[in-house]
C-alpha cells in the first residue's frame, strides 16, 4: 500500500477542467470526492444488502398501549419484523422481473446471470468504494450496473426509473472525474 | 356519539330480574355442570350444512368431546359418522333427538343446528333434560317459539346461547369497544345500512337413492324432499332471507346502537322464484331513538343479484363511518374532513391508513357536482383473528359452562333482536310501518 505523504492536494489541472477551481481551498476537491465516494458506496452497499431483506409476519395479541394488557376481545395484530437471509435474495421485484422476461431483447441467458450477481456485486463494489479499494474500478462497475439496469427500464418504458438511474450514472461519472482527489483510501491505485 | 349509559343487555337483565327475581340470563354456570375432568361432552343435533360448519369449529376447541350426532336423514348421519371416524372420533348417531336424550346420560351440552321450526322443541327438550344449549339463529320460525325458549332457559337455569356469532367476533368487539365507543370515530351517529346480496341460485337437490320415504318426511314436518332440502324458503319451516341472512346483521344494529328500534317499515316480495313462499328480496328501514337523536337503519337482502358490494354493516356519523363485515376485505373506516385528527388512534394501532389512498381533498375543478363534500380519508382496522368465524362464539359458550365467562348472546337478548326481524316480515306483508313497543316486549320476557 502506498502511503500518501502530500498534506494538501495541489490542483493544477483539475478533473473539472478548470485550472484552480479548488485552488482557494485545496481540501475542497478532496472533501467533495470523499462525500461523493461515501454516498455512492453507501448507496450500493445498502441497495445490495436490501436485496437479502425479508419480512417475518407474526401474530400477537393486541396490546392496549395505555394499560399494557391484552385486549379482551381476543383480537390479534400482525407484527412485521424485517430480517436478512441469503434465502430472501431477490435481485429485482418479481413483478418487474416478469415484465423483463417478456422482453425479447432481454434473453434469459443474459438476465439470469445478471440477477444472480447483482446483489453481491453491489455489496462488493459498495464496500470497495467506502474503504477506498480499487476506487475507480468499483465506480466503473457501478456505472455499468446502473447502465444495465437502465436498459431494462427503457424496454419497459419506466421513464421515471430511467431518470433516477441517470442521476446515479451522472454521479458516478462525476466521481470518476474527481477521482484524482481520492484520499483516505486503502489503495489509491485503480 | 354513541352514548350508552345502559346497554341493552343491562336493560334486559334489569327488567327480567325486577320482574321475578329469576336467574340472570347468561350468568356463568357452575363448574360442576361439566364432567369430572372438566371435559364437556356434547351432542350435535342437525348435521346439515350449518351443522357441518359448526363441527369444523368444534373439532378445534380443547376440552370438548363430541359423543353423539343426530339427524333425521340417514344420508347425513352416515356422512357424519364416516367423516368423524376419519378424524378419529367415534360417535353414536341418532335419527331422533328424543332417543338421543333418553340414551345419552353423560352429556353436558347440545348444539342445535336443525331447520328453524325444530329449534324451539329440541332446545326446550334439551334444556329440560339438564343440558346447556347452543342453538343456531333464528331461535324459531315464530315469535311464540322463540319466547318459549327464553322461558325454558329461565325455568331450567341452564345456558342458552344463540348463534349470532358476530357478537364474539374479536374484530367486531374491537371495532365496537375501541373505535365506536372509546375513540368515537363516527362522532354523532346519523345513519346505518347493512346488506347481504346473493346471486340467484338453483334450489338444493339430493341424491335420488338417498331420498327419505314420504311417511318419514311427514313425521318430521316436511311435505317432500324438495321442501326438506329447501326449508329456508317455506313459511312453516323458516323465516326467509331476512331471517337467514338479515338476522345476523340486524342484530348488529341493535347491539352497536345499544337501543332497540321504535318502528319498522319494509317492502319485499316473492318476485323472482315461482316455487318459494318467502320473499326473495326485501328492503327494511328501522328507526332507532338514540340519546343523540333519531337514526334510521336501512337493511336490504337481495337473493337475485350479488351486486352491491357483498355483505356488510355500515355505521355512519358526522365525523366518520365504519363499514364492517365478517369478510375483513370489505371492512373500511372513513374519516370526514371536519373530524378531529385521528393520529392518536393510528398511534395506538386502532387504525391504519389505507395504502394507496392519497387523502387529498378534491379541488373545486375536480368536482362533478359543486355540492360534493371533501373526499373521505380511508383507514383499515389492523386487528384480526385466526379462527373460523363461529369458533369464538362456541368458545364463549363453553367458557360460560365452565363459569369462566358470560354468554355473549343469551336467548333473552337474542329474542329482542330477532323480534324486530319477525316484525319486518310482518311489515312487508302488511305494506305499512309498524310501531314497536320494545320496552313492553323485553319486559314480557
Amino acid at each position: 500500500m502506498r502511503v500518501e505523504t502530500e498534506s494538501r492536494p495541489v490542483l493544477k489541472t483539475t478533473a473539472m477542467g478548470r485550472e484552480g477551481s479548488f485552488a482557494e481551498g485545496a481540501w475542497d476537491g478532496t472533501l467533495a470526492f470523499f462525500v461523493l465516494r461515501f454516498w455512492l458506496g453507501l448507496r450500493a452497499l445498502l441497495t445490495g444488502i436490501e436485496k437479502y431483506a425479508g419480512v417475518k409476519i407474526s401474530e400477537k395479541p393486541f396490546i392496549d398501549p395505555e394499560t399494557g394488557m391484552e385486549d379482551p376481545s381476543g383480537a390479534l395484530i400482525e407484527v412485521r419484523e424485517k430480517f436478512y437471509a441469503l434465502t430472501n435474495y431477490a435481485a429485482i421485484p418479481p413483478s418487474m422481473q416478469e415484465r423483463f422476461a417478456e422482453e425479447p431483447l432481454l434473453p434469459a441467458f443474459l438476465s439470469v446471470p445478471f440477477y444472480a450477481c447483482l446483489g453481491w456485486v453491489l455489496i462488493l463494489s459498495g464496500v470497495m468504494l467506502l474503504i477506498g479499494l480499487g476506487t475507480r474500478v468499483s465506480l466503473v462497475i457501478q456505472g455499468l450496473l446502473y447502465g444495465a439496469l437502465t436498459v431494462g427500464l427503457i424496454l419497459i418504458k419506466e421513464d421515471a426509473g430511467i431518470a433516477w438511474l441517470g442521476v446515479h450514472v451522472a454521479l458516478v461519472a462525476l466521481a470518476l472525474m474527481l477521482a484524482g482527489h481520492n484520499r483516505f483510501a486503502v489503495l489509491k491505485k485503480w | 356519539m354513541v352514548e350508552t349509559p345502559i346497554t341493552r343487555r343491562e336493560f334486559v337483565r334489569t327488567t327480567a330480574a325486577a320482574g321475578a327475581g329469576l336467574m340472570l340470563a347468561g350468568a356463568p354456570a357452575l363448574a360442576q355442570n361439566s364432567s369430572p375432568n372438566n371435559r364437556i361432552n356434547i351432542a350435535l343435533i342437525g348435521f346439515g350444512a350449518q351443522g357441518r360448519v359448526l363441527l369444523e369449529s368444534l373439532l378445534k376447541i380443547d376440552g370438548v368431546r363430541l359423543v353423539a350426532i343426530c339427524d333425521i336423514w340417514e344420508y347425513a348421519r352416515t356422512y357424519g359418522e364416516r367423516y368423524l371416524k376419519k378424524e378419529g372420533i367415534e360417535v353414536r348417531a341418532y335419527e331422533n333427538y328424543e332417543d338421543l336424550l333418553e340414551k345419552e346420560k353423560d352429556l353436558q351440552a347440545a348444539i342445535v343446528a336443525t331447520p328453524d321450526f325444530w329449534h324451539a322443541p329440541i332446545t326446550n327438550a334439551c334444556l329440560r333434560a339438564g343440558l346447556h344449549v347452543y342453538c343456531e339463529k333464528m331461535m324459531s320460525n315464530t315469535i311464540e317459539g322463540a319466547r318459549s325458549m327464553v322461558d325454558a332457559m329461565k325455568e331450567t337455569g341452564k345456558l342458552l346461547q344463540i348463534g349470532h356469532q358476530r357478537r364474539s367476533n374479536p374484530r367486531y368487539l374491537f371495532a365496537l369497544n375501541r373505535l365506536l365507543r372509546e375513540a368515537k370515530i363516527c362522532g354523532r351517529l346519523t345513519a346505518a345500512n347493512a346488506q347481504w346480496n346473493r346471486a340467484a341460485a338453483d334450489d338444493l337437490g339430493w341424491p335420488k337413492r338417498a331420498a327419505m320415504e314420504p311417511e318419514q318426511l311427514k313425521k318430521y314436518g316436511y311435505r317432500d324432499m324438495h321442501q326438506f332440502r329447501n326449508w329456508r324458503w317455506f313459511k312453516d319451516l323458516g323465516g326467509g332471507p331476512l331471517s337467514d341472512l338479515g338476522a345476523h346483521q340486524i342484530d348488529i344494529f341493535n347491539w352497536w346502537f345499544g337501543v332497540l328500534p321504535r318502528s319498522v317499515m319494509a317492502s319485499g316480495g316473492v318476485d323472482y322464484y315461482s316455487n318459494h313462499e318467502w320473499y326473495d328480496n326485501a328492503m327494511v328501514i328501522y328507526e332507532y331513538p338514540l340519546p343523540t337523536g333519531l337514526v334510521r337503519a336501512f337493511y336490504q337482502v337481495q337473493t337475485t343479484t350479488s351486486a352491491g358490494g357483498g355483505y356488510f354493516e355500515y355505521f355512519m356519523g358526522d365525523e366518520g363511518s365504519l363499514k364492517i363485515s365478517e369478510n375483513p376485505n370489505i371492512t373500511a373506516v372513513y374519516r370526514e374532513a371536519r373530524a378531529p385528527a385521528w393520529d392518536e388512534w393510528v398511534r395506538r394501532k386502532y387504525l391504519r391508513a389505507k395504502q394507496g389512498f392519497s387523502g387529498e381533498t378534491p379541488t373545486d375543478a375536480a368536482k362533478v357536482d359543486v355540492r360534493e363534500t371533501a373526499q373521505l380519508a380511508a383507514y383499515e382496522i389492523p386487528v384480526f383473528f385466526n379462527k373460523a368465524i363461529h369458533q369464538p362464539h362456541l368458545e364463549n359458550f363453553f367458557k360460560a359452562i365452565r363459569g369462566e365467562a358470560k354468554l355473549n348472546c343469551p336467548a333473552d337478548e337474542a329474542f329482542a333482536s330477532e323480534y324486530i326481524i319477525y316484525k319486518a316480515n310482518e311489515a312487508i306483508a302488511a305494506r305499512k310501518a309498524i310501531d314497536l313497543n320494545m320496552e313492553q316486549v323485553v319486559a314480557g320476557l
